[in-house]
């Protein structure tokens, strides 16, 4: 338990540098902004209780938030990404379900399970994210195709952290 | 209770969900100039266009006392204009100056958002900077008082109501040209009162009440309304009780006016106070 919590804590604080530290100032044409570190989201166990899910899921946001410099926006993207991923567990399940206790890693489920979970949260939260950040629907193509090529950057970004925590 | 209970236990997590999003957005609303201009200017957006389509409504039916209005406004104008042109037959300018004769400046205007209800009444209306509105011009309803505009934007101004308890004109008795200032008591919207008229003056009920022109507010002569009640309050002055020839319940259209030498009184007067 201890342990558990010791590791996500690790997990969160590295992720949230990487991002504030290195992901934050990069932006290839004005397009892509990854942003990496809802995978503390996806990494979270699978029975992990949502309430709580979604307190940390606002802590994460608010902290994101607090080093970009832009209150609320990351907060409510990250809550509703928190929201859904129960729902994204009860959809790409696997036809004999979760095991008891374990995490949603691509160790456990393997790669394509891993992808099609990873694509939809962080689809969900790079719309609600991207779309809040423009607030309004006057440009809905070109935030559209921002959300979609952040998206694929974000998914290859934690594709490959993922690949090194399975080598690790 | 139970049922309740059942309730939330079932939807903890949307509720949970609902708050934080709440606390998100209310930082998102606030917390950010951009979007928080574009609430403010959404929102906003939004009850312009009402006002403007009620009183659009409204200004379609009320068009015949507008018109009875007009016309009495028109006779009392051209009366005015026989009156100026006697006024400047005057012998001692020499030079051809087209400034020195005009002092005052009108812009029609209509009222689109008024209340009468309140300690501290204010009105707007749909003209702004852009239409020459500037802050301490008077307002004027068909020659009789309205109030004072306060602030302005690009294309409305708002205007401090004679119903405001803040308002206080300089005002005087017609007939014989004692004056005392004029307030509202935050009772009816019928009716103000006029104080520091002396008791030795003759007041009759029926009186008609004018503006001095001493504010440089307001120029001289228009109509206030008329004596109602007058009773001896204590010391020795009159607290004389004047029904106003506004309606302010149905008031519409209105004149603003400028004082073009305001600023020259004034700095004037600034020397000897």
């Amino acid at each position: 338990m201890i342990n558990s919590i010791l590791r996500f804590g690790l997990i969160f604080i590295l992720l949230v540098l990487l991002q504030v530290l290195l992901l934050n100032n990069i932006q290839f044409s004005g397009y892509v902004n990854p942003y990496v570190y809802i995978m503390f989201i996806l990494l979270l166990p699978v029975e992990f209780p949502s309430w709580l899910l979604l307190l940390l899921s606002f802590v994460t946001g608010m902290i994101i938030d607090f080093f970009s410099g832009s209150p609320g926006m990351h907060t409510s993207a990250t809550v509703l990404a928190g929201f859904v991923r129960p729902y994204v567990l009860r959809i790409v399940a696997p036809r004999d379900g979760y095991e008891p206790g374990s995490d949603p890693s691509m160790l456990t489920y393997g790669f394509r399970w891993f992808l099609s979970y990873t694509s939809l949260i962080v689809l969900v939260h790079h719309t609600a994210l991207f779309y809040l950040e423009v607030f309004r629907f006057a440009d809905f193509f070109r935030t559209m195709s921002r959300v979609l090529l952040s998206s694929l950057f974000s998914v290859i970004f934690i594709l490959l952290i993922e690949y090194y925590r399975r080598g690790k | 209770m139970r049922n309740l209970l059942n309730f939330l236990a079932r939807y903890n997590n949307l509720i949970i969900f609902l708050i934080l999003e709440g606390i998100a957005f209310y930082l998102l609303a606030t917390r950010n100039s951009y979007h928080n201009s574009r609430v403010v200017n959404g929102v906003m957006g939004m009850t312009r266009g009402f006002e403007k389509r009620i009183n659009n409504t409204r200004s379609y039916l009320s068009l015949h006392q507008i018109n009875e209005s007009l016309a009495a406004e028109n006779v009392s104008l051209k009366n005015r204009i026989e009156l100026m042109g006697r006024k400047e037959n005057s012998p001692f300018f020499s030079v051809t100056d087209s400034v020195y004769k005009q002092q005052y400046v009108h812009t029609s205007a209509e009222v689109i958002e008024n209340s009468i209800n309140r300690q501290k009444n204010f009105f707007t209306i749909n003209k702004g900077e852009l239409q020459g509105v500037k802050v301490d011009m008077a307002v004027i309803s068909a020659n009789s008082i309205a109030g004072v505009i306060v602030g302005c934007s690009k294309n409305y101004s708002v205007a401090l109501s004679l119903l405001n308890l803040d308002f206080k004109v300089s005002a005087r008795i017609k007939s014989n040209g004692y004056f005392g200032s004029l307030s509202w008591d935050g009772r009816d919207y019928r009716y103000a009162v006029l104080s520091d008229i002396p008791q030795h003056v003759i007041v009759n009920v029926g009186d008609t009440i004018e503006t001095t022109g001493y504010s440089a507010i307001f120029p001289e002569g228009a109509l206030v309304g008329t004596v109602s009640d007058y009773e001896k309050s204590g010391g020795d002055f009159y607290k004389i009780t004047i029904s106003l020839l506004t309606d302010f319940k149905k008031i519409h259209f209105v004149d603003v006016i400028g004082n073009l030498k305001k600023t020259e009184q004034l700095e004037l007067e600034k020397l000897f106070k």
